[in-house]
């Protein structure tokens, strides 16, 4: 199952991309594991996950097609 | 019989002009809450601010408007300063945020408008970034709302800034509390 994985903010600095496309996950504890595996740097950075725009509380599962985004710290305002 | 048959006539008549006002109201008052674009690229000018405000004059159920404005402060971290921030978002979800914040303060509050701009891309400092416009027939629910509007947008909307140094190094803004 493919996800597109949206990066935003400190976390592009990181990663050194915008987005990815992660295999072979089905939810969002999963994810985070992968990320924090693939790209160590991430272990000090706050984030949030967020699945269909709504900021995920716990774990969550995905489906195929659902767009994932990691956010880092809201600067707004 | 004849006089009947106009009866029910009227009756139709009658029926299909409520409906009409009906569908019209319904029509008036989605609209009032309709989705606006909030961000906008580069700053905030102070023209557009004014443009805004004079806009209003017309609505004359108005009696306060209070407006907030944020404006990029020249931070110094570090024994550096702040140039710039270089603003970014999530943008979908940003303008989701920025309606649902609308719709929560049109539910919470007796306004009669509001008008949220937040900039994209480069504000120096000095600049302009944050708009937010209320108005209201009175003074109490503009202070309110204006106030509560600000910081659900500080706590809930995807947006990221770069702060930008005079040496062309950058921090990533937080907000804090």
């Amino acid at each position: 199952m493919s996800i597109q994985v949206k990066l935003f903010g400190s976390l592009v600095d990181i990663v050194e991309k915008n987005d990815l496309a992660i295999e072979g996950i089905n939810d969002t504890d999963s994810l985070k594991k992968k990320m924090l595996s693939d790209f160590p740097e991430l272990k000090g950075q706050n984030f949030v996950v967020v699945v269909s725009k709504q900021i995920v509380i716990g774990n969550q599962l995905l489906k195929s097609g659902d767009v994932v985004a990691l956010l880092p710290p809201f600067a707004g305002g | 019989m004849h006089c009947c048959h106009h009866l029910q006539e009227d009756k139709n008549q009658r029926k299909a002009n409520q409906f009409e006002k009906y569908e019209r109201r319904k029509i008036a008052i989605m609209s009032e809450h309709k989705r606006k674009k909030v961000l906008v690229i580069g700053a905030i000018t102070p023209q557009f601010i004014a443009d805004s405000i004079a806009k209003h004059s017309t609505q004359t159920s108005i009696g306060a408007h209070d407006i907030f404005l944020g404006q990029v402060r020249a931070d110094a971290i570090n024994g550096k300063t702040v140039q710039a921030i270089d603003y970014s978002a999530y943008e979908e979800m940003a303008e989701d945020k920025f309606h649902e914040i609308r719709e929560a303060a049109f539910a919470k509050f007796d306004l009669t408008c509001m008008h949220t701009y937040h900039s994209i891309g480069k504000v120096k400092a000095g600049e302009i970034c944050l708009f937010v416009f209320v108005s209201s027939h009175h003074r109490k629910m503009a202070f309110d709302a204006c106030r509560w509007i600000v910081e659900e947008i500080k706590a809930n909307v995807p947006i990221f800034g770069k702060e930008i140094f005079e040496d062309e190094t950058y921090s990533w803004k937080e907000n804090k509390n």
